[in-house]
């Protein structure tokens, strides 16, 4: 797991604390009952302070899995 | 703290759901991070537990706080914002700027902000509330530049800030102060555009983490320090009294010594809130003497007791003076302008708070006084706060005159001890007592002023505040009671009295008067030793109540009142 996957993990574990490690990469706004409106929002900005990234409206409503937002760190970061 | 610390701290807090406070949210706006803040201020504050936020419907402010006040809400963090008392004065509205709409929007405000503050006078009758102001930019709905304020903008804050000062003087209602966010938080950093439109949450991370953090502050506050020791020369005044004499010391602008002044002001302004003033200085006390007695100090000779002057190590007199106070040293506070006195001094007494003092350096000295309000602040001052340093000085000399005296004591002070059992949710004394008072204490739990108004609601409660005075002076309110009937048995679930009042059998007559007359066969207490209630172990001792099962019947208590020192009246009868 690389440097940026173990930061987007950290920052679901803290939105998810009951979601154990091994199922967060397959974790989706679908799969996760828990990830509702609040928590979304909630997450985006998590990964957003985590990363200093200025996550834009219209990202907001695509990014709704793990792996979407893994790439979007992954092609947006520093 | 970041918001994914937050998060963190949420999730490595004790979850405990049965011991989670609820506390109740208000605000017309999502919650969102301003719960997660809340939620991990709370758990900092209360050492690791944690509080239940529940929050109401968006855009519903004054729905919610109805709602807080039918479902018998303990404890409320109201968060007000422009558009709750216009929609026009958020982002997601489009109702117009323009001057065509602005007197309607100065006279809906002023009928939001008159609901709410007949809202809120209803909700504090039950609850604890916490409020912050409108802490974000007013749109740009001027006709003028930006830097220049136009009539109807300061008319709006003439509006609020008049709000603020109607509600602040509530019984339980606590103002976050609009100066203090100002100083924590820059009015440029607060607001969040994206977040707000997004989702409906207009705060920035940072704005919301501080934003909780003193309403948590206000919710609960530290336990505020009892005493403060403080040295004199090039302290309390500039100059060595013992070389330059009486008149050579000063505190005043025209000696460029002016930094005295105020602190000689901040200790006037301490002791009248009835904190507890002593001096510790290595002069002559004959010397010392004179120079308080100067008609110019700015705080009166009476402020301080005691005033200790010798040339041994200060150390040795702050020991003293927490011994004359009956005070831990954690609730002490020691101001010096030598390093060298102030580290003898805690390295003797580690949990003492030390402060340097440092004349030269009005900044700092600025801070020292900043920090002596935030050391010593309460919500609320009572008036057995302005008994307290004239009963020590009394207690001085009650212990005088009982060690002198032979057997009989007691009932020649002419003792009077007064019992009221009215539940009076206006007066703050009782809990203040509860939550401070460590030796003479039942089991050393504290009460949250929430969860204290709601017991008062229940008809089964029985409280008791008992003040006491005899010739020696009035102790006001030294001892409180709470308990619940259950049948024939008064269960007490908190019993206290001041460390003041020891030695004069107050506890004694207390449960003399509950089992003659609130009519109960047998009290039962919810006891539990601590590593400090040692004088209400012994009294138990005392008086045959087995620590085990600690319970005891009007036939057990044996002693009759004509056996008890005191005149006792209760209220009512």
């Amino acid at each position: 797991m690389n440097d940026i996957q173990t930061r987007v993990s950290q920052c679901f574990a803290n939105v998810f604390p009951g979601v154990a490690p091994a199922d967060l990469p397959s974790a989706s706004a679908e799969s996760l009952a828990r990830w509702d409106s609040v928590a979304h929002v909630t997450l985006l900005a998590a990964i957003g302070e985590e990363f200093s990234l200025d996550i834009s409206p219209d990202d907001f409503d695509e990014l709704t899995s793990y792996k979407l937002i893994l790439d979007y760190v992954e092609n947006h970061a520093n | 703290m970041t918001l994914n610390e937050a998060l963190r701290l949420i999730n490595s807090s004790r979850e405990n759901r049965a011991k989670e406070a609820p506390v109740v949210l208000l605000c017309g706006f999502q919650p969102l991070h301003l719960d997660t803040f809340l939620q991990a201020h709370a758990v900092e504050r209360l050492a690791g537990e944690r509080i239940q936020v529940a929050a109401g419907l968006y855009g519903d402010l004054r729905g919610n706080i109805k709602r807080a006040v039918q479902a018998n809400a303990t404890t409320a963090a109201l968060v007000l914002e422009w558009d709750d008392l216009d929609p026009r004065l958020g982002l997601r509205s489009s109702g117009g700027w323009t001057s065509a709409v602005r007197s309607d929007i100065e006279s809906t405000c002023q009928d939001a902000l008159r609901d709410l503050l007949e809202l809120i006078g209803q909700l504090a009758t039950k609850a604890l509330v916490a409020i912050a102001g409108p802490s974000l930019p007013l749109v740009p709905l001027g006709h003028t530049a930006g830097l220049q304020a136009t009539a109807f903008e300061l008319g709006l804050q003439q509006q609020v800030a008049a709000f603020l000062q109607e509600v602040s003087a509530i019984s339980g209602v606590r103002v976050l102060d609009p100066l203090w966010l100002a100083r924590a938080s820059p009015m440029a950093s607060r607001l969040d555009t994206k977040m707000w439109l997004l989702a409906g949450f207009p705060y920035s991370a940072k704005h919301a983490d501080i934003l909780a953090g003193g309403i948590i502050d206000l919710l609960y506050p530290a336990s505020p320090k009892k005493g403060l020791i403080v040295d004199l020369d090039d302290t309390l005044w500039s100059g060595i009294i013992g070389e330059v004499g009486v008149e050579g010391v000063s505190w005043g602008l025209e000696q460029h010594t002016q930094v005295h002044a105020l602190l000689q002001q901040m200790l006037s302004l301490l002791a009248e809130n009835g904190v507890l003033l002593a001096i510790a200085s290595k002069n002559e006390l004959a010397t010392v003497e004179r120079g308080l007695a100067r008609p110019d100090v700015l705080v009166s000779r009476e402020a301080f007791f005691p005033v200790l002057a010798s040339w041994g190590p200060k150390s040795a007199a702050v020991e003293q003076i927490i011994r004359t106070w009956n005070v831990n040293a954690d609730s002490v506070v020691f101001v010096d302008d030598n390093p060298m006195e102030l580290s003898e001094v805690q390295t003797a007494h580690p949990a003492i708070t030390t402060l340097q003092f440092l004349p030269k350096d009005p900044a700092a000295v600025w801070d020292v006084l900043s920090r002596l309000r935030n050391l010593f602040g309460k919500p609320t001052v009572l008036a057995e706060d302005r008994l307290r340093t004239a009963s020590l000085r009394s207690g001085a000399e009650y212990q005088r005159a009982s060690a002198v005296a032979s057997g009989g004591f007691l009932p020649t002070l002419g003792g009077r001890v007064v019992i009221d059992y009215h539940k009076d949710p206006q007066d703050k004394r009782p809990l203040e007592l509860i939550n401070k008072t460590n030796q003479f204490n039942l089991n050393g739990i504290r009460v949250a002023e929430g969860d204290w108004l709601a017991r008062l609601q229940s008809d089964d409660t029985v409280t008791a505040t008992i003040s006491y005075e005899d010739k020696f002076g009035a102790l006001g309110k030294i001892a409180a009671l709470f308990g619940v009937r259950q049948g024939q048995e008064i269960r007490i679930t908190s019993w206290v009295m001041s460390c003041r009042a020891f030695s004069r059998k107050i506890e004694h007559h207390t449960l003399e008067s509950l089992l003659r007359t609130r009519g109960a066969a047998r009290l039962r207490f919810d006891y539990c030793a601590t590593e400090r209630n040692q004088p209400l172990q012994q009294f138990f001792a005392e008086i045959g109540i087995d620590a085990s099962s600690p319970s005891i019947s009007r036939e057990e208590f044996s002693i009759a009142p004509q056996d008890l020192p005191h005149q006792v009246s209760e209220t009512p009868q």
